[in-house]
């Protein structure tokens, strides 16, 4: 072999400036974070005495104004969860659909269109729809008056449902060409001859839907799922500028929650507590869905393996390596 | 063939009404930061009564409470270093996991896994506290270095490498290469798709961080776009949208027109990588 | 009580890289830099940033760094400052939370004396018998008007109704107040206990659990929903959002607004000749205004002696009456005698400082319980919303939520 011992050790070298900072950024603060919700720690004083898990106690176990506020703003944020998911999956899909079916020279310019919004960071986001979405003057208002669908002004951001209406409209625009893109990418990769044969077998579009393109993009369906889940459940920038939490705390995020307890209660341990027990709750929504997905993988139809084993060996396994991408998807 | 072409028509209409959809709020956004302030209250209609360029004007002035270009000027530090950073770590990790047989890869390798595991809202705020403990809090560090730590990168990188044959390698070994060669002359060109992909998701992740950034950037001097915009749309601009939409103008049309050329790279990343 | 520092010193000593920049305090030019946190970002803000920049112009050896934010608190909690702007109904918390220390030595420095300030000044940076902070202003809730609308400065619930009506008949889209969902009620919900002689604090705590309470608050629902002379669901600053607007089939305008003085500027900007300005009318029982007041203090960070002289001469500086008068001209009505002195000479400059002066007499200041703000929570951002936005509210039911306020606030108080 061409690797000496002496080597080897010289290839620590290379590991070095990753395992630097993951230890600095990474280990240490998730270290630490563990040993802060043990303690009565203020993040304006420090450390204020060992608690063991009364922090936990008093979010899981007893009727505190903690554990009002982690339940309220756990409940709102998966409410969340559930509008903007389904919506951001299926709208993606069909706009994949659709640009897939379009002639080729019109292709690059609606995706780009549909896209584009992804650049846009969610503060400008929020700014643009808090005053488009506006009660008192704003533009969406106008233009439904104007078209007689409305006859007085919505109150969009301050009723519920408008408020949640406006948060998911505006999720939905802003991130949607991204999952759109993925789509496309896996539809693209699906062999034209396939459904020349299925249409001349004399299966109906909707057939070759179920029977071919399902099957072939369920991995990146999966990945789709899995990361908007994730970044959903980080839901803070939109709900804290648009309806700053409102109407009666109902859009109040779990994380805007988080940092209620912390810079407004002054209780740094148990922020770590309540951040610490949402990284838990995400952590096993996604192991439900991987769960689900082997599942499922295990019951795949014969055609469709067929189909799937032609471009990627995607199983569960491998979306694990991938299913991280999460932290590189934004909705914060 | 007559039913395709209509098929064809139709789907053309309802994507360019959806585009209409998609265009309206970047229209209003840009047509609102041409408006007076009360044509801007009204919004009676989507077009400039009178058009004026004096919300700009305005944004620029106040350049001590809202310094736009200088928030500009961070982002684009921000991220830009902070992207280099990320490849460059994560590439010399990947290798040497990957081929460098280095001790203690199989647990080093278990620990990268099990973090990615793990969302990043658990570390955020201890890490948040140690950097104001160490007085790093308004400076670049925190806004940069952290981001290295993902292991995301790490494991693509790996991956990537782990299918690719090591002829060429073995190779450049014969000819008496060291590692550093092997990486920088062979390993590295092989990887330009993976890296592509890494690099614009990469970007886009640190140029849209909004949570991390605003806790550890107090001071006006140090915000990036993302957060500046928030302060804008929290304070006083909030009784202006005129001017808060030419803010918003000036901070998004240089992302936009970035991603507008780049998203071809993006698709073309996407389809060569691991993600899909 | 800080034992465990060890997390941050391996931070640290894994940092030990060339990116960490120069931390003696010193700028380029070789002045002290003294960071100084507010939050001024409403009208109030750039006369502020006149006082700082003209004390920095007198200065060679010092420099005054300002930071506006909407957000402060968070900022000077997790950022270090050596000066912050507090709330006196907050004053207390950041005491109790070791943030702040005494500013006697500063005024000693200063050469400036309790009795230079009002009573309620003195009162409003008192922690105990020690002055935590330098009272900077008084800020009762104001009065505006739109005098194209309003004929004669409204002075009871009676007048305001009257002028409602007359609103009313031009255009269905006039009325004469707006209440907001959320933002300035703090304001609103003390001044419905100070107008009805009710105490909210008790053991530290707020209660809102009063029955007496519950039909003063009941009152905010009925003008909304009986009287119909506020708009409902206005969100957000509200009072002041509407009072901006032009009324048309989008949009509700109000003629009167109850709000903060720091919107002085953007109303005067808007109203000119046309801006009333007048005392909080009587809404209730007995005539009364609440509020807040802004204090200057020292962050408990500052031991060093150079950056403790910086501090003494910037408020040597500041409460010398013609700078200071900077800040009346903003709306805000200083508490430092000899200022209001200057003011009361000029009363057209300084309109609405002079107007806000006589209104003093009346002011009633906010309890000072552990974590005002945390303990106002679930009334500002639930309780008035349902006030102005559900039509079938009633008294039990508000009683219902007037309890789980109550709770909230007491345990916040007891995680002192």
């Amino acid at each position: 072999m061409y690797l000496t011992r002496r080597s080897r050790w010289f290839g620590l070298l290379f590991l070095l400036p990753f395992l630097i900072c993951f230890v600095l950024f990474w280990l240490l603060p998730l270290v630490y974070g563990i040993w802060m919700s043990l303690h009565d720690f203020r993040l304006s004083f420090g450390e204020n005495g060992f608690v063991g898990l009364s922090n936990y106690r008093d979010l899981l176990f007893n009727e505190t104004v903690h554990q009002r506020l982690f339940l309220a703003t756990l409940t709102n944020t998966l409410w969340f969860m559930l509008y903007s998911v389904p919506l951001l999956v299926i709208c993606s899909l069909l706009l994949a659909l659709l640009i897939r079916h379009l002639p080729r020279r019109f292709k690059t310019f609606f995706r780009t269109i549909f896209f584009m919004s992804y650049s846009i960071s969610v503060t400008a986001v929020s700014a643009i729809y808090l005053w488009l979405f506006a009660t008192n003057g704003g533009f969406i208002n106008r233009l439904l008056l104007d078209l007689h669908f409305i006859n007085s002004p919505v109150n969009w951001t301050s009723d519920q449902p408008f408020a949640w209406v406006v948060i998911v409209i505006a999720t939905v625009w802003w991130t949607v060409g991204f999952n759109m893109l993925l789509f496309l990418n896996a539809l693209e990769e699906v062999d034209n001859t396939l459904y020349e044969a299925a249409s001349l077998d004399g299966a109906s579009p909707w057939q070759q839907f179920l029977r071919i393109t399902l099957p072939t993009i369920r991995p990146i369906t999966f990945f789709v799922l899995i990361t908007t889940l994730i970044a959903s459940f980080n839901l803070y920038g939109q709900t804290l500028l648009i309806t700053r939490g409102g109407p009666e705390q109902s859009t109040t995020s779990l994380i805007m929650g988080i940092n209620t307890t912390v810079f407004g209660q002054n209780q740094l341990g148990m922020g770590a507590a309540m951040a610490l027990l949402m990284g838990f709750i995400m952590m096993i929504i996604t192991g439900m869905q991987f769960f689900v997905s082997y599942m499922a993988t295990k019951k795949e139809p014969v055609l469709a393996k067929s189909v799937t084993q032609k471009k990627t060996t995607s199983s569960a396994t491998d979306i694990t390596l991938k299913s991280d991408a999460e932290k590189e998807r934004k909705i914060t | 063939m007559r039913h395709k072409k209509t098929t064809t028509i139709l789907l053309l209409i309802v994507a360019s009404l959806l585009s209409i959809i998609f265009l309206l709020p970047l229209v209003w956004m840009i047509l609102t930061s041409f408006k007076t302030l009360s044509d801007s209250l009204e919004s009676a209609s989507l077009l400039p009564k009178s058009w004026t360029l004096e919300n700009y004007r305005l944004i620029l002035n106040a350049s001590s409470e809202s310094p736009l270009i200088r928030w500009l000027l961070n982002t684009t530090i921000v991220t830009v270093l902070g992207t280099l950073l990320v490849l460059f770590v994560d590439v010399l990790a990947a290798y040497a996991l990957a081929r460098l047989q280095i001790p203690g890869r199989k647990i080093i390798l278990a620990i990268v896994v099990i973090a990615l595991t793990i969302p990043g809202i658990v570390t955020l705020f201890p890490a948040f506290y140690l950097f104001r403990e160490a007085e790093l809090l308004d400076s670049y560090v925190p806004l940069i270095v952290p981001y290295a730590a993902g292991t995301l990168g790490v494991f693509l990188i790996y991956n990537f490498l782990r299918t690719f044959p090591k002829d060429l390698e073995e190779a450049a070994y014969l000819d008496g290469a060291n590692q550093w060669q092997v990486l920088t002359k062979v390993i590295l060109p092989t990887l330009r798709p993976i890296i592509t992909t890494l690099g614009i998701v990469t970007f886009l992740a640190i140029y849209n961080d909004f949570l991390w950034p605003s806790l550890v950037t107090n001071e006006a001097e140090m915000k990036t776009m993302t957060l500046g915009i928030a302060t804008l749309v929290q304070g006083s601009n909030f009784v202006n949208p005129a001017a808060m939409m030419a803010s918003t103008v000036i901070a998004t049309l240089p992302a936009l027109l970035l991603f507008i050329w780049a998203n071809r790279y993006f698709v073309k990343g996407i389809t060569h990588s691991g993600l899909k | 009580m800080r034992t465990h520092k060890i997390f941050p010193l391996l931070l640290l000593t894994g940092l030990l890289l060339p990116l960490t920049g120069c931390g003696d305090g010193k700028n380029a030019d070789g002045k002290i830099e003294i960071k100084f946190i507010n939050g001024f970002t409403g009208g109030d803000g750039q006369y502020m940033t006149k006082i700082v920049k003209g004390f920095n112009a007198s200065q060679k050896k010092y420099k005054l760094v300002q930071s506006q934010e909407k957000d402060h608190y968070t900022k000077f909690k997790s950022g270090k400052y050596d000066l912050v702007v507090i709330h006196e109904a907050s004053l207390r918390t950041y005491q109790s939370d070791q943030m702040i220390q005494p500013v006697t030595d500063y005024m000693k420095q200063a050469k400036i004396k309790e009795d230079d300030f009002l009573t309620s000044g003195v009162d409003s940076a008192k922690v105990g018998n020690k002055m935590y902070a330098l009272p900077l202003d008084i800020h009762p809730l104001t009065m505006f008007y739109n005098k194209n609308l309003v004929k004669s400065m409204p002075k009871t619930y009676a007048d305001l109704a009257q002028l409602n009506e007359q609103l009313q008949k031009k255009d269905d889209h006039l009325y004469a107040f707006g209440l907001p969902s959320s933002g300035l009620t703090p304001f609103y919900l003390t001044v419905a206990a100070a107008q009805n002689d009710i105490q909210l604090e008790r053991d530290g705590y707020l209660d809102f659990a009063q029955p007496a309470y519950a039909d003063a608050l009941m009152k905010y629902h009925d003008m909304v929903f009986v009287d119909q002379i506020s708009p409902k669901k206005l969100g957000l600053d509200g009072e002041f959002q509407s009072f901006m607007k032009t009324a048309s089939n989008n949009a509700n305008q109000t003629a009167v607004s109850f709000t903060g003085p720091w919107y002085y500027s953007a109303v005067k900007d808007k109203y000119k000749d046309q801006l009333g300005i007048g005392p909080m009318p009587l809404l209730f029982k007995s005539k009364a205004t609440t509020g807040n007041a802004h204090t200057i203090a020292v962050s408990s960070s500052v031991q060093d002696q150079e950056v403790k002289k910086g501090i003494s001469s910037f408020f040597n500086y500041l409460y010398t009456p013609k700078h200071l008068a900077n800040w009346a001209e903003s709306g805000q009505t200083p508490s430092h005698k000899e200022t209001l002195k200057l003011i009361s000479e000029d009363p057209s400059r300084y309109a609405l400082a002079a107007e806000n002066q006589k209104q003093l007499k009346d002011y009633v200041r906010a309890p000072r319980v552990y974590q005002f703000d945390e303990q106002m929570r679930y009334m500002n951002e639930v309780v008035f919303a349902k006030l102005t936005s559900d039509r079938n509210l009633t008294k039990d039911a508000l009683m219902t939520e007037l309890k789980k306020a109550t709770q909230h606030a007491q345990e916040i108080a007891q995680s002192k």
